[in-house]
């Protein structure tokens, strides 16, 4: 049956994989010492985390003064980065759980790296919006939970109420998520590694899993009810971080076209990290038969359709002012366009608008360093959007004597830097203590495609 | 002590014998018995046990007192709380001020409660002890007394010019010498010689239907600015029954405050007005049918058609017409004397026979003195009230000529220049601190009263002159004799019939007295005196002014942290001087913002550099720079702002406050030249960056980024008088109304008080006391330069200035913006913690300790009015003392805002309680209503269908910023109304 269809969809894993192979591969980066390449890649990372330690430590000892920020633009690398950081964790669930419900085998290669890259980019999320806070030790005044203090509630008509529970739910669901998937892996992790301390935490992680027919059907039931209740969170979390903005009255911000835009945004934004995190992970840790070029073209595709949205709604939102008649509005975006921080908006085009239209072109999508080199540019071109949103809409709004400019601080420089710290060390530290690919389902997308090497293994076990 | 030893010694130790352990506990207790016995700490902090009459622990009490900050002379009430003055207020029954009380006047206590006021006499440099100091004095003066001379700043103090005469009168050779800093002696010496008596005269500006102000700052720093701006303000009310107006003409080179205000603004240098008075002279006495003055005519920068029209309107409006100059060149003040003379102007808006006092300096005198210094002919030097040598030109060889003087006394509350210099410093107490009186204008006699003990062991001038005149009586006993048999019995009203305790008793609770005063003699008019001006400018040679920075005079307030921090109403810019440049001159010499430029005097060696302030609106020939900066020990303020990483200091290492260009001043003709020709610039290739508080200075959109149809938003609205009388609501823009259409119910309806506030920007000049009183009110911090650099200022209230049109035809608005107060605050739905919720009275209340500081607040807020605290704002012990109990010092990381002073409401309705009278409209008033002098804002009640602030509200001139968008702001604005026939120049604001 599947014979026919092999000259139709390249082979998911390349280069003759047995089973054994498979598991072999991927988890032998867990059981041997890492490479120079790793430890160089990791203490970088983590010398950028330390700098971002000292950064906001400093920062929450001195005051949020020691940012850029003034009277007018209240809000600037933070939010930017919060934002930035919401949308590359993205794409993990997008990729898990959407293209789970839609049967797309080729996730399998990603869908592991992807939605740790959601967790650990929805982190470092987490932390701005907590230490953008005049007083961040009082941060739990944000959660409504019964008091002596009259009792007071939180405000349940401030949009930053809802991100604390959109971005804490989605948390919670992309972990769980992800750590479901993660059994069945962890318990062939446990089968293969030595007696010892090792053996024991993934004992524990795998929560006894025995592979028994009755643990693959409930663990394959719960996976695509989360996959179910995942999905709805793809568009909520980034809906619900746009009513930010779209909420207040600040023109450029005041907006209903926000929520698919920083929807699309989001996905675009994360799918490009994602594919940026793949090439880098797939060549480092010799992974390219398991993330091949039918992976890397797929995500091309999916990324051009999310550019074009992108840029959809950027000339909407150009449309939408001229069409309002709203003075202040078509300023904002005349001022975006050609004003004092118009070098970012067109930084913003050209990476969001421009650069994945190269990948129209197969040449382009199949030469990997280009393909590289165009997803940084989008990964840049997504920061400068929510900057070019929340500085250019703030720094010139409504009364001109209140226009000023904003120009980061080397504390913001550093606590960004050390948001990518941060981002790095814990995704290497994954690398190294998870399976980065799903062994086991990629073993159900690589068996169907692998029939003939399967006969050259039955031959091979036959001697 | 080798390893041995130590180990002996410690087992030694550990080892108590019975005996060791029982001297031990002996020596303890008898330790401790010793040291509980010795002097316990004074203790400072006493409950009363008898409570003084009427001082109520945390209950405020104002006392009548008279603002000794410049030479005005205006009526304040001091608020003093448990001990300690706090808050300055203007006294509405006063016959000066008449309420108001400008930045100056409202920044005292951050004077008072200030760490580097001398805090005993000093000998030559080194503290000393009174006694010692009043002993050498006395023994130097009789030894060395041959000829004393004593300088003081305008003295409008009776009782202290009496001292003065008294202390002099000792002396063979003794003359008293009036200095000002920034002095009007040309006016006076003028109607020496057109009227024969030396003398400033007062002008009416309430019955000036006509005003052309050559130069002169009298909304801003000239000669009595409150009194000015208030009887000015007085006829820029046009109202529908009424609809008439003052026409006020500035003609000027640099932009000032008062033509920021004017109907009609001139591009004009200080060395054309000659030539201009000349012109209009001649067409006044043609109008008159008199003789004009002789001479010739020079061609007239200004059209032959605006002269006429000038001059038709002046003369249309003469006996009610006023033409003034701060000129201080006599030919021109003699001009301007014979015009308003022409005009009949004299025993009308302008009164020589009550005279002010308020401006006394004579130049000629402080120029015979140099000479006598630099002769070395003087024994004994005493100055009083000013920095004689910081405010003078030729620092060097003057400090040089006074170090031969045998006995130097100076009087200054601080080391300055001049009391560097001295060989005894004798510091006067603060005008808080002081008793006095002053008589501003002839006849109106207000007193001083001390309102704490001093801080310091200083001492009045009028108890040291007394002394070493050999009278030991009290500031007190010398002011009271001094009523007793002076003023008291000149007192017009009913009090001088009542006896003498109890007619002081009035006249100390009520601040001030009128007396019956003869008119002052003046003599005939001499037209002869007067000639016209020919002498023509050179063109290519640039005309320096110095002027005084609003909110700042001269160089004694230096010390004061708000007023620096006080943005200058026309540039922005706090905390420096700067050489304000056209955008056509900046241009030529290739300068921008903050580019050092270097000043050159063709004829002297004076130069000075300063950055570049490019101002629009000033003539191309004509740079200004502000006196009153460089003042000796301002470097305190290097490290005033918050201290961190990339904090830089306010004053850089080795330097001042700005620059002082007293150097600059030029003496010509026996007369402080403010203005002087023969100026050279020269680009230094230095940029020393300018702190604003406004980055983007016009309504005017930037041209290529405006949409089509809307170059020029409406915040600020404004329309002409002409179009006013045609239509009461004309400068409207038409835009859609949603007041009456809300989506949702009224479900917060408010049966009590509903606040609300109204601001007539057609009566604020920009002079921004309100922001003081605002700052002083509510312990707003100072910040330092490099925060306001980085637009961090704290100030609750601030005033927008916009510039409109270009160059000869600019208009200037200035719009006082505060919270608003929005009935649909954005900043309340969007804070996560409630920290900004509504009142049930409208108010927008900031819950500073629930802030969590998000500061989404402040994004939101469409008027961009919110404060964050982005430190913790340092401040000196004393200077706390200064904070007003009522209110909370917020911490780092919490958002604030106006309150519309929450505090004050609070307070009027616990008094209304007390007393059980319901509230009535007007008696709450918030610390910016109180203090304008224009009042131009009314606060009240917006329920009371009675209430000033509802009929203001309802005004046809009523607008609200940014109405369209249905914030429902609880603040409205009254629209400016320029006096001008022609429609308006700008499209944009009405169509």
């Amino acid at each position: 049956m599947s014979e026919p269809n092999a000259p139709l969809r390249p082979p998911l894993v390349t280069g003759d994989k047995t089973l054994s192979d498979v598991t072999q591969d991927i988890c032998e980066p867990l059981e041997c010492r890492p490479n120079a390449l790793w430890w160089v890649a990791f203490l970088t990372s983590l010398s950028f985390l330390l700098l971002g330690v000292v950064a906001v430590w400093y920062q929450v000892a001195t005051g949020i003064g020691t940012w850029g920020l003034n009277k007018t633009v209240g809000w600037g690398f933070d939010i930017t980065n919060f934002v930035f950081w919401v949308g590359i964790g993205h794409a993990g669930t997008l990729i898990s759980a959407v293209l789970f419900l839609f049967r797309q085998k080729w996730r399998t290669a990603v869908n592991r790296s992807a939605e740790a890259m959601t967790l650990i980019a929805v982190m470092c999320a987490g932390i701005f919006p907590l230490i953008h806070m005049g007083r961040p030790w009082l941060a739990f005044w944000m959660m409504p939970y019964p008091n002596t203090r009259g009792p007071l509630w939180v405000n349940f008509k401030s949009p930053l109420l809802w991100d604390v529970f959109a971005i804490s739910t989605y948390l919670m669901i992309s972990a769980v998520f992800w750590y479901v998937g993660l059994v069945p892996d962890l318990a062939t992790v446990r089968d293969r590694t030595e007696p010892g301390w090792r053996k024991r935490i993934y004992s524990i992680l795998c929560l006894g899993w025995d592979g028994s027919a009755r643990t693959w059907h409930r663990y394959e039931t719960v996976y695509l009810l989360l996959a179910g209740l995942a999905t709805p969170l793809v568009f909520s979390v980034h809906t619900i971080v746009s009513m930010d903005f779209a909420t207040s009255v600040i023109p450029g911000w005041h907006t209903t076209i926000f929520p698919p835009y920083f929807v699309a945004g989001a996905i675009f934004s994360g799918l490009a990290m994602v594919l940026t995190l793949m090439l880098v992970a797939r060549k480092v840790m010799t992974l390219e038969n398991y993330i091949t070029k039918v992976h890397v073209d797929k995500m091309c595709k999916l990324i051009l359709a999310m550019g074009c949205i992108v840029g959809l709604a950027y000339s909407t939102e150009f449309f939408t002012a001229l069409y309002s008649g709203n003075a202040y509005e078509q300023f904002v975006f005349m001022n975006r366009a050609l004003g004092p921080f118009n070098w970012a908006y067109w930084t913003m085009v050209s990476c969001n608008v421009i650069a994945p239209q190269f990948f129209w072109f197969r040449s382009v999508r199949s030469c990997l360093p280009v393909v590289f080199v165009l997803t940084l540019f989008i990964n840049v071109g997504m920061w400068f959007e929510r900057f070019v949103i929340i500085v250019t809409s703030l720094h010139r709004d409504f009364l001109p004597s209140s226009w000023a400019s904003y120009v980061p601080s080397w504390i913001e420089l550093a606590t960004f830097a050390g948001s990518f710290g941060l981002f790095f060390t814990l995704f290497l530290i994954f690398c190294r203590v998870l399976p980065v690919i799903a062994i086991a389902e990629i073993k159900g997308a690589a068996h169907l495609k692998k029939v003939p090497s399967k006969q050259a293994s039955v031959q091979e076990k036959v001697v | 002590m080798n390893k041995e030893t130590l180990q002996q010694n410690h087992t030694e130790s550990t080892q108590v014998s019975r005996r060791q352990f029982l001297e031990a506990a002996g020596f303890s207790v008898s330790l401790a018995v010793l040291s509980g016995c010795g002097r316990a700490p004074i203790q400072t902090a006493l409950p009363f046990a008898e409570q003084p009459v009427g001082v109520i622990p945390g209950v405020m009490r104002s006392y009548a007192s008279t603002c000794i900050g410049c030479s005005a002379g205006c009526g304040m009430l001091v608020g003093v709380r448990d001990g300690r003055p706090l808050k300055m207020e203007g006294m509405p029954e006063h016959p000066i001020s008449g309420g108001g009380l400008c930045a100056i006047g409202q920044a005292l206590p951050l004077g008072l409660y200030d760490n580097h006021r001398l805090k005993q006499p000093l000998k030559d440099g080194e503290p000393a002890d009174w006694e010692s100091v009043d002993k050498a004095i006395t023994e130097q003066l009789a030894s060395n007394g041959s000829a004393v001379r004593l300088v003081t700043s305008t003295v409008t103090s009776p009782t202290l010019q009496a001292t003065i005469d008294q202390f002099l009168n000792q002396f063979t050779d003794a003359r008293h010498i009036i200095f000002d800093s920034v002095s009007s002696s040309a006016i006076l010496d003028a109607h020496e010689k057109t009227h024969g008596t030396r003398l400033l005269p007062h002008y009416d500006l309430n019955h000036a239907e006509v005003i052309v102000s050559f130069g002169a700052d009298f909304l801003g720093t000239w000669i009595s600015p409150i009194e000015f701006a208030k009887a000015w303000s007085s006829r820029r009310v046009p109202t529908e029954e009424n609809p008439t107006m003052s026409y006020h003409v500035q003609l000027e080179g640099r932009v000032s405050l008062t033509g920021c205000n004017a109907d009609r603004r001139y591009r004009l240098s200080p060395d054309e007005y000659g030539i201009v008075l000349s012109h209009l002279a001649v067409e006044i006495s043609k109008l008159a049918g008199k003789t004009p003055p002789e001479g010739n005519l020079a061609a007239s920068p200004i059209s032959a058609e605006e002269l006429s029209d000038l001059s038709h309107r002046l003369w249309h409006a003469h006996g009610a017409s006023l033409v003034i100059s701060d000129s201080q060149d006599f030919e021109v003040q003699l001009l301007v004397n014979h015009i308003n003379h022409t005009l009949g102007n004299y025993t009308h808006t302008i009164d020589i026979e009550r005279p002010s006092y308020q401006c006394q300096g004579n130049d000629a005198e402080v120029v015979k003195l140099i000479e006598e210094l630099k002769s070395g002919s003087v024994s004994a030097l005493l100055v009083a009230g000013t920095d004689f040598t910081h405010n003078l030109p030729d620092h060097d060889s003057l400090t040089s000529a006074i170090s031969n003087v045998p006995l130097v006394i100076s009087f200054a509350q601080r080391e300055d220049d001049f009391a560097s210099l001295a060989h005894f410093v004798c510091p006067d107490h603060h005008a808080l601190e002081s008793c006095g009186d002053a008589e501003p204008i002839s006849g109106r006699v207000s007193l001083l009263q001390p309102t704490l003990a001093p801080l310091g062991n200083t001492r009045s001038v009028l108890e040291s002159l007394s002394l070493w005149s050999g009278n030991q009586s009290s500031a007190y006993e010398i002011l009271q004799a001094s009523w007793k048999e002076n003023i008291l019995p000149r007192v017009q009203s009913e009090v001088k019939s009542k006896s003498f305790v109890h007619s002081w008793d009035i006249a100390v609770q009520q601040g001030f007295v009128e007396l019956e005063t003869e008119a002052n003699s003046v003599g005939e008019f001499q037209p002869t005196a007067v000639k016209l001006v020919t002498k023509q400018p050179v063109e290519d040679e640039f005309v320096l002014t110095l002027y005084s920075k609003t909110g700042l005079t001269d160089s004694s307030h230096a010390h004061n942290p708000w007023l620096q921090e006080l943005p200058d109403p026309v540039t922005k810019i706090t905390w420096d001087n700067y050489v304000c440049i056209s955008p056509t001159a900046a241009k030529e010499l290739g300068v921008s913002d903050g580019d050092v430029i270097r000043v050159e005097t063709k004829d002297g060696p004076s130069e000075i550099e300063l950055p570049a302030l490019i101002q629009r609106g000033q003539h191309d020939r004509v740079i200004s720079i502000a006196l009153g900066y460089g003042v000796r020990g301002t470097d305190r303020f290097a490290n005033i702002g918050p201290q961190w990483l990339e904090g830089r200091p306010t004053v850089a290492a080795g330097e001042l406050v700005g620059k002082n260009a007293a150097s600059m001043i030029d003496i010509n003709g026996g007369l402080f030249q403010y203005s002087r020709a023969g100026i050279s610039l020269h680009a230094v290739k230095e940029n020393r960056p300018l702190a604003a508080t406004q980055e983007y200075h016009s309504l005017e959109l930037p041209k290529h980024i405006a949409p089509p149809g809307a170059e020029i938003r409406d915040a600020v609205q404004t329309t002409t008088l002409a179009e006013y009388k045609a239509n009461p609501e004309a400068g409207a823009p038409h835009m859609h109304h949603f007041s009456d259409k809300q989506l949702w119910a009224e479900d917060h309806t408010t049966s009590g008080p509903l606040w609300g506030m109204s601001i007539d920007l057609n009566k604020c000049t920009g002079c921004s006391a309100c922001l003081i009183a605002c700052q002083s009110e509510n312990n707003v911090p100072v910040v330092g330069k490099d925060e306001v650099y980085r637009q961090r200022e704290m100030h609750w209230l601030r005033i927008d200035r916009y510039f409109m049109g270009e160059d000869d035809d600019m208009e200037v608005l200035h719009q006082p913006m505060m919270c608003q107060h929005c009935g649909n605050a954005p900043c309340e739905t969007v804070c996560p913690a409630l920290a900004t919720v509504h009142s049930e009275e409208g108010l927008n209340e900031q819950v500073y300790n629930r802030c969590v500081g998000t500061r989404y607040c402040a994004n939101n807020c469409p008027y961009k009015v919110r404060r964050f605290n982005w430190f913790t704002y340092p401040q000196d012990d004393l200077q706390t003392l200064a904070l007003n109990p009522d209110v909370t010092v917020r911490t780092r990381g919490v958002m604030e805002k106006c309150s519309m002073c929450v505090q004050r409401i609070e307070d009027g309705k616990i008094a209304a309680s007390h007393s059980g009278i319901p509230l009535a409209d007007g008696d709450i008033q918030i610390a910016c209503q109180q203090s304008c002098p224009t009042q131009a804002i009314v606060f009240g009640d917006m329920n009371d269908q009675s209430s000033e602030v509802l009929k203001a509200l309802h005004k046809p001139r009523n607008f609200k910023v940014l109405d369209e968008f249905n914030f429902r702001p609880s603040v409205g604005y009254l629209r400016v109304v320029k006096n001008r026939d022609d429609n308006h120049h700008e499209g944009g604001t009405h169509e």
